[in-house]
Order: structure tokens, then C-alpha cells, then sequence
């Protein structure tokens, strides 16, 4: 059904990042009012188009004509179904709290203006993403939202630092947009069409010849990794950090790094054409999950340890993927964008209150001081830690569950190792988490600044985070998981059965988690010590982050420098200048030799006179 | 071959010489007496060439040529002579200012 | 050709070489005068009476004059002995080789068919006489004659300002003509 406000949806932040930045130019603090409600109008639309989805069905609407040639007609046409439905909530609803948030954050920032557009650029981006009809159309937004994403990461870009952290995001994307764009060939090749509603079509899919199958599955999960971090793209993300809080939290946490499992959700056909896809979707999200995890626990910077946990969790939703329980991994995408947004902005309102202050060393009892935050954040990390009832309880429960039930004849063999390690990093995650809690703050003040609570243009919608943390699982559970399946395909699910004994089983490895930490980091600091010197060495491989950046500087830039550089010095500066210079030296030497003919004495230009007339004579004059 | 054509042939040999002491002297004043030669070539030629057609217009052509000859003359050594005055030499090779 | 034509064509033809030869202009000159008669008479034998004359006044008289009169005005010593180059000589050859071909082949390749020289309608009507002259520059060359006149004044006039010593600069204030 044609719906124009679909495509108001996507232009109300287009024109609020054009209004916010020139309305910034005369008067800086209402750039940021004017992105909200840029946000705000697109959220509004958004739940109306939502309403509207159980009485009139999908709508699309098409923006205008774009590839329309020989046999080829690719509109930027949006589309909007369920999935879209709960993709875009989530963006506009937690991008609106993260708008609002950061009018507050940035305040004392002069170059305002710029950010706001460019957030509101990143949501256009993200929702042109998400409300793609054709593969061109969701790549221009997957483009967009990596465009911005650099953007924002450098934003403070008088700091090489972090320009060059948002140049290594925005490369590592394009490293994985090779995988989306040569999954878009094989898919055109062999089913001429790039819709993403023809292609989930058996039709369609029963074209693709098999050797292209996996191809095609492993070329789409390649852009996934690379948006999603996963291993080896994901080394961008933590340095991303260097972005100002509100950017970390909208971006890389809520709405950009879970492009790639939208995509995969969207593209479930493809992926499940060969079941080898999802087997090896599942051993590096597992990979990348343990390692994230075990980075976590050895960093000292409070948003490096939100990053890392980031990758973490986003190799659960892979491993959900992994599985087949599209809906399952959508449904942690939701209850994580709840939660890390909540922990993020806490975290820069902890920030912010100790005057640019991240390390966690030099923070502690901040709980005195900014009772509010401190709540948030303990809700957060106990949603994140999958205690029952909050939201992530119930997400990481559902994906667990999923992993048991696993069909894939390459992963049968192993549900119980899968599944152990899952735990494990659950585990895991509940542990490095609840010390970065009791670090920032429980015991006394280490630090130097004088911290705050923040004003309540922050707090707000950190609150309202924390709440939904709190009901967001419940809510959703088995609503959400019904509501995909006329989409995504359907999930055995238990739903939220057994009562409180079955949640308090199921929050088990959140409380070995937190009881460690809080063993370990309050009542038993001599066990730690003794613990931290017995394994230094771990330690070290932790903080290193298990050198993959120093791995990934050798095997792959070192040698790609050294190549640009030969083939500048060779064909760069000897061929092309040389040819350039060639060219300009003939015409100088011929220059400078053909004005020697005006010599200055009378004999030579006679000579010359003559020669020629008795050649032309010669020439035209015939001799019988 | 007729014996007046062989008039034609002195002329061309004239002229040749005329052209040739043009290219290879450099005082001015032996330049100006080639081109009077050279002009004399020609006037052989047409008083020629009135002989070969029978009418008088070869010949008033020369009449004209002699005319302009001496007009040339006059002004020719003018010339010579202010160069003179300023290069003091009137070989042509002092006189290269006008060159790369 | 007759000994005569071939004695006046031989002495042209030498002297052009001595006014291109001889290293001292004034020798040249001389062999020029010398030219100058010997084409007159090539003239006369060619029935151009009044060319011949008018060639040995002219030219032999007064513009030889001229020019001897500048030759001993400019007191020139011998001209300077700087060797021309090889390449030069070699090319002025080719290029005279070149003019003589174009110039003279034409010349002598068109002319095959004509009547002798001698006392044919045509030789009659082409005899040069002072009077057969008069009647055709009076009759019908008498534009370019006035003309040519015109031509002579200019002549005259440009030497005169050519040859003139520099003035001293007349200042506006006095009056009376400076200068010669």
C-alpha cells in the first residue's frame, strides 16, 4: 500500500540536520531542539505507520526513479513491514533519547551545530537502512550510516587521534561493503531482481546455483562483520570510543553495529541456502564473543569497557542468527539497545560530572554524588548481566534456549560445547561489568575533579532507558518473537514458562557473575591481589587486547602500504609525471630549437628566402 | 631549341648568380649591386619575351623595372648610409640586434 | 647565336660573377658598370634600342654613380676575411642548383616551337624604337607613366629625409626653423 509518510519519515531528519546546522550558525543551542523534533517527527510517523500495519498491511512508497535502464528499474522505493517496523522504533525512539541527551552533553560545545546534523544525517541514513526496498537502496543507507559514523568518531578532528580512529572505522567498513556488493552481483546474476521481497521468495532463491549459495551467504555476513564488528573487523570499535558518548551511544551501540543483523534478518533466505553459512556465522560470533569478553575485563577506561562489551553482545545476536532464530536475535537487538544506550549515557554523564575523566582507576563512590546515574547504570548492568525480570534476561535466555535446539547438521554435533561457552560468557559479561560498576561507584573517591550529578535534560532520558530496561523483557518476550514470525521465520520458543523458579535458574550465571566481581573487587581484595598475580601473564594478553591490531598491522596494512608506495614511486612518479614532463620538455626543446632560426643576420634570412622559393619554384613549376 | 631562347637561359643564369652572391656576402653595398643584377636578369628575360611575342610590352615592362630600380637605389643607400651612422660598419653581421 | 650575342653574354655572365667574386666592393662595382653595358648590348641585339641606351644612362650612369659615390663616401676597407662555413657554401650551391632548374627548365622546355630571329612580322613589331616606345608609354602605359613619376618623387623625398644628419630638437618657445 503507497504511504507518503513513509517517506516523510526519512526527509524530517534529512531537513533537520540542513535546519539544526544553519539555524546553529545564529544561535547554537537550538540546533540541538531542532534535531529532536526533526526526530520527533519521524518517531511519530513511525508509530503510525505502525498502527497502520495490522489494518492495511506493508506499505511502500517510492522516493523517485533511479537505475532505470535497458532492462534494469531499481527505484529508491521504502518499504515498510514489521521488521522495518521494529527496526525503526527502535532508532527513532532510543535516537530521539539520545538527541535529547546530548543537547545536554555537548552544551559547552561551540561546534554544536555540526554535531546535531550530523546525527540527524546519521538517523536519515539509518532509516533509508532500514526501510529499503531493493539491496541499492539499503546499501546507500549501510553507506550513509558508515559516512556518518566517520564523521562522528572524528569529530573533534583537531585531534589526529581521533580522526584517524574514525578513518580505521570507516575503512574496516569497506572492507565489508566488498562482501555486500558482490552478494548483490550473485544475487542479480541469478535471480534478476534485487528486492528484498522477491528474494526471500523461494522462486527466487531456487535460482541461485549452489556453488553461488555460500558465496553469497558469506559475502553477506562479510558486510555484517564489518558493520556488526565481528572478528577480524571489529578492532574499529573500541577506538570509535573516541567519539563524544552521545555518538557512542546511538551508533555503536543501539543502531549502526545492528545494521548487520537487520541485514541478515532481511536476507535469512540467502543465508540459509547453504547450511555451512550459519555454521561459520556461528563459530565467529562465538570467537569474537569470548574474546571481546575476556578483553572487557582487564580495561581501565569505562567506554572501552562498554565497547568491548559491545562486540560481545553483538556476537550473541550473531549466534542467535547463527542458529536460525532470526527473531530471537532481533529481540536482544532491541533489549541491548535499551540497556547499552542507558549504560553509555551513564557513563558520559559520569564523564561529564568528573570533567572528562574516563578512567575508572581515578573514579569510586560516585554513587554519593550522582544518585541518579548510579541507579541507571546498576539497572543497566544488572539487565546486561541477564538478571530476571529485567529485559536482558530474557533476550539472552531466548538465544541460549536457541542454541540448544540447533539443527544445522554442522553444529549439531556440538550444542553442548556451544552452549557451555555461552554460558561462560555470560559469565563473563556479568563479571567485568558489575566490576566496572563497583569501580566508578562504590568505595571513596580516587580521583581529582569535583563530580556532579548531571542536569535533567540527561538524566531524563537515561531514566527512561532504565526503564525500559526494566519492563522491556517482560513486554516483549513472546510478543515480539509472534509478531516477527510473519516475517522472519518462527522460532520454537518456550516463551516465559516455568514461573520464578525457572527465571531464578536462568539468572544463575548473572549472579556467579556479579557475586565474583563483588568478591573479588569489595569484600576479597587480598584473593585478588594473589589471583592478579598468578595470572599476569593472562592479564597482559588481556589488556593487549590479544594483539589483533599489532597482527592485523602486519599481515595486512604493512604489506598494502608497502604496495601503494612501489606503485607510487614507479608508476605514479616515473610513469605519469615522467610521461607529463616528456611531453612538456618536447615542447620546450622544440621551442627552443625553432627560434634559433632568427638568427639576426640578414645572410641567414636570405638563405631561408631563397631556399624556399627555389623549392617552391621547384614544387610548381613543371618541367616538361 | 631556338637561338633566342637561349637569352632565357643567360637570364636564368643571371639570376642564379645575383641570388647566389645574395645568400653568400655581407657587405650591404655588394648586396644591393646582386639585387640590381638580379633585377637586370629579369629585364633580360622580358625584353625577351617582347622579341618572342612581337610587341612592345615586354618592354615598357622594363622601362617601369628601371624606373623603380632607381627610386629603390636611392633610398637603398640612404638606408646603408644611416646604418652607417649608428653601427659604423655596414656589414651585415654588425647589424644582428633582431634576433633570439 | 651569333659570335657577337655570345661575346655580350660571356662578358655579362663573367662580370656577375666578379661582382659576386672579388673581395673589395669597389672592384664589384666596377664589374657591375661592366654588366650593366654588356646587357645593354644584349638589349640592342635583341632590337630594344631605346632600353639599351636608357639601361647605359640609368642604370651604368646614374645609379652606379650613386653608388660609388657611397663606396667612397663610407672610405671601406677590405671586407673582413671571416671563412663562411662549409655547410653554408654547400647549401647556397644547392639552393642556386635548385633556383637555376626551376627558373631556366620552364623557361627553355616552353619555348620550342618559334620562329627565328631575324626579320619575321614579329621582329618588326618588336623593335624598341624612341618613337615605337614614346607611343606606348603616351598612349597606353600613361597611368602607370604618371604614376611612376609619383614614384620618383617619393624616391627623393625618402632619401633626403633618410640621409639628413639629426637635427637638434626645436623648442616650442622659440621660434625660427633649426637644423639644415
Amino acid at each position: 500500500m503507497e504511504d507518503s509518510s513513509l517517506a516523510l519519515v526519512v526527509i524530517a531528519p534529512v531537513l533537520g540536520a540542513l535546519v539544526s546546522y544553519l539555524v546553529g550558525r545564529a544561535s547554537p543551542k537550538f540546533s540541538g531542539i531542532a534535531a529532536s523534533l526533526a526526530v520527533l517527527v519521524s518517531l511519530l510517523n513511525v508509530v503510525a505507520l505502525w498502527r497502520g500495519l495490522d489494518v492495511t498491511g506493508p506499505s511502500r512508497f517510492i522516493l523517485s526513479s533511479w537505475l532505470s535502464f535497458a532492462s534494469v528499474d531499481m527505484p529508491l522505493e521504502l518499504y515498510f513491514d514489521k521488521l522495518s517496523a521494529v527496526m525503526c522504533l527502535v532508532v527513532t525512539g532510543v535516537g530521539l533519547l539520545i538527541h535529547i541527551y546530548s543537547i545536554g552533553y555537548m552544551a559547552d560545545d561551540e561546534s554544536r551545530p555540526r554535531f546535531f546534523a550530523y546525527l540527524n544525517l546519521f538517523v536519515a541514513a539509518m532509516l533509508i537502512l532500514v526501510l529499503g526496498k531493493s539491496l541499492p537502496v539499503i546499501f546507500i543507507g549501510w553507506e550513509g550510516v558508515g559516512l556518518c559514523s566517520y564523521l562522528l568518531i572524528g569529530f573533534w578532528y583537531t585531534n589526529t587521534e581521533f580522526a584517524s580512529a574514525g578513518r580505521k572505522a570507516f575503512v574496516m567498513n569497506r572492507i565489508g561493503d566488498v562482501g555486500f556488493i558482490v552478494a548483490m552481483a550473485i544475487l542479480y546474476h541469478s535471480c534478476g531482481t534485487l528486492d528484498v521481497t522477491l528474494l526471500s521468495k523461494p522462486e527466487a532463491l531456487a535460482r541461485i546455483p549452489s556453488e553461488m549459495g555460500f558465496i553469497a551467504g558469506i559475502a553477506l555476513f562479510l558486510a555484517a562483520t564489518g558493520k556488526s564488528a565481528q572478528l577480524p573487523l571489529f578492532t574499529w570499535l573500541p577506538d570509535a570510543m573516541a567519539g563524544p558518548t552521545p555518538v557512542s551511544a546511538l551508533i555503536h551501540a543501539a543502531t549502526m553495529v545492528t545494521a548487520g543483523i537487520y541485514l541478515m534478518g532481511r536476507m535469512y533466505g540467502v543465508v540459509e541456502l547453504d547450511p555451512a553459512v550459519p555454521a561459520v556465522i556461528l563459530w565467529i560470533a562465538l570467537a569474537t564473543s569470548a574474546v571481546a569478553a575476556l578483553i572487557a575485563i582487564s580495561q581501565n577506561d569505562i567506554k572501552k569497557v562498554l565497547a568491548y562489551s559491545t562486540v560481545s553482545q553483538l556476537g550473541f545476536m550473531f549466534l542467535a542468527v547463527g542458529v536460525g532464530a532470526y527473531s530471537v536475535a532481533l529481540f536482544h537487538v532491541v533489549t541491548h539497545a535499551f540497556f547499552k544506550a542507558c549504560l553509555f549515557m551513564s557513563a558520559g554523564s559520569v564523564i561529564h560530572g568528573c570533567h572528562h575523566e574516563q578512567d575508572m582507576r581515578r573514579m569510586g563512590g560516585l554513587a554519593k554524588s550522582m544518585p541518579l546515574t548510579c541507579l541507571s547504570y546498576g539497572i543497566a548492568t544488572l539487565a546486561i548481566s541477564g538478571i530476571a525480570p529485567l529485559a536482558g534476561y530474557f533476550s539472552k535466555h531466548a538465544i541460549l534456549e536457541a542454541l540448544s535446539s540447533a539443527h544445522n547438521p554442522y553444529l549439531h554435533p556440538y550444542v553442548g560445547t556451544i552452549g557451555l561457552l555461552a554460558t561462560a560468557i555470560a559469565i563473563c559479561t556479568a563479571f567485568y561489568m558489575t566490576r566496572s560498576f563497583i569501580l566508578t561507584f562504590m568505595g571513596s573517591y580516587r580521583g581529582e575533579a569535583h563530580p556532579h550529578e548531571a542536569p535533567v535534560v540527561m538524566t531524563a532520558p537515561v531514566l527512561a532507558l532504565a526503564a525500559l530496561s526494566v519492563v522491556g523483557g517482560l513486554l516483549l518476550n513472546h510478543s515480539l518473537l509472534t509478531y516477527l514470525a510473519g516475517v522472519l521465520p518462527p522460532v520454537e520458543h518456550h516463551g516465559a514458562s516455568g514461573g520464578v523458579l525457572a527465571a531464578l535458574l536462568g539468572s544463575i550465571p548473572g549472579i556467579i557473575g556479579i557475586g565474583l566481581a563483588y568478591a573479588l573487587f569489595v569484600s576479597l581484595p587480598a584473593v585478588r591481589e594473589s589471583i592478579a598475580r598468578a595470572t599476569k601473564v593472562l592479564h597482559a594478553i588481556s589488556a593487549g587486547k590479544f594483539y589483533i591490531d599489532e597482527a592485523l598491522q602486519l599481515i595486512v596494512i604493512a604489506p598494502v602500504n608497502a604496495l601503494a608506495r612501489i606503485v607510487s614511486r614507479t608508476l605514479d612518479q616515473t610513469v605519469a609525471i615522467g610521461f607529463g614532463d616528456a611531453l612538456g620538455s618536447i615542447s620546450r626543446v622544440a621551442g627552443e630549437l625553432t627560434c634559433r632560426i632568427t638568427t639576426g643576420q640578414v645572410s641567414t634570412y636570405v638563405l631561408w628566402m631563397f631556399g624556399s622559393a627555389a623549392l617552391l619554384l621547384y614544387i610548381f613549376l613543371p618541367l616538361r | 631549341m631556338e637561338p633566342v631562347v637561349s637569352y632565357l637561359g643567360v637570364s636564368a643564369l643571371l639570376f642564379t648568380i645575383g641570388g647566389v652572391g645574395l645568400c653568400l656576402r655581407r657587405n650591404a653595398i655588394v648586396l644591393f649591386m646582386c639585387v640590381e643584377m638580379m633585377l637586370n636578369a629579369v629585364n633580360l628575360a622580358f625584353v625577351t619575351f617582347s622579341k618572342i611575342h612581337g610587341n612592345l610590352d615586354g618592354q615598357i615592362a622594363v622601362f617601369f623595372v628601371m624606373v623603380i630600380a632607381a627610386a629603390e637605389s636611392a633610398i637603398g643607400l640612404a638606408i646603408i648610409l644611416s646604418v652607417f651612422r649608428s653601427v659604423s660598419s655596414i656589414e651585415t653581421t654588425d647589424a644582428a640586434e633582431l634576433k633570439w | 647565336m651569333s659570335f657577337i650575342e655570345f661575346v655580350f653574354a660571356a662578358v655579362a655572365i663573367g662580370s656577375a660573377l666578379g661582382v659576386v667574386g672579388f673581395r673589395n666592393p669597389l672592384t664589384g662595382a666596377f664589374s657591375l658598370i661592366l654588366h650593366l653595358l654588356s646587357v645593354a648590348g644584349l638589349y640592342a641585339l635583341l632590337g630594344a634600342h631605346f632600353l639599351a641606351v636608357a639601361q647605359v644612362v640609368v642604370y651604368a650612369g646614374a645609379i652606379m654613380v650613386l653608388v660609388l659615390f657611397v663606396l667612397m663616401l663610407l672610405n671601406l676597407k677590405r671586407e673582413s676575411g671571416r671563412k663562411m662555413g662549409l655547410l653554408r657554401g654547400m647549401v647556397t650551391v644547392g639552393i642556386a642548383g635548385m633556383l637555376f632548374v626551376s627558373v631556366a627548365g620552364p623557361m627553355l622546355s616552353h619555348f620550342d616551337n618559334l620562329s627565328s630571329v631575324g626579320l619575321s612580322e614579329a621582329a618588326k613589331a618588336s623593335e624598341g624604337g624612341v618613337k615605337a616606345i614614346g607611343q606606348a608609354l603616351y598612349g597606353r602605359y600613361i597611368v602607370q607613366f604618371e604614376l611612376s613619376s609619383l614614384v620618383l618623387l617619393i624616391g627623393v623625398v625618402g632619401a633626403v629625409m633618410l640621409a639628413k644628419r639629426k637635427t637638434v630638437k626645436l623648442e616650442p618657445r622659440q621660434g625660427g626653423m633649426g637644423g639644415e
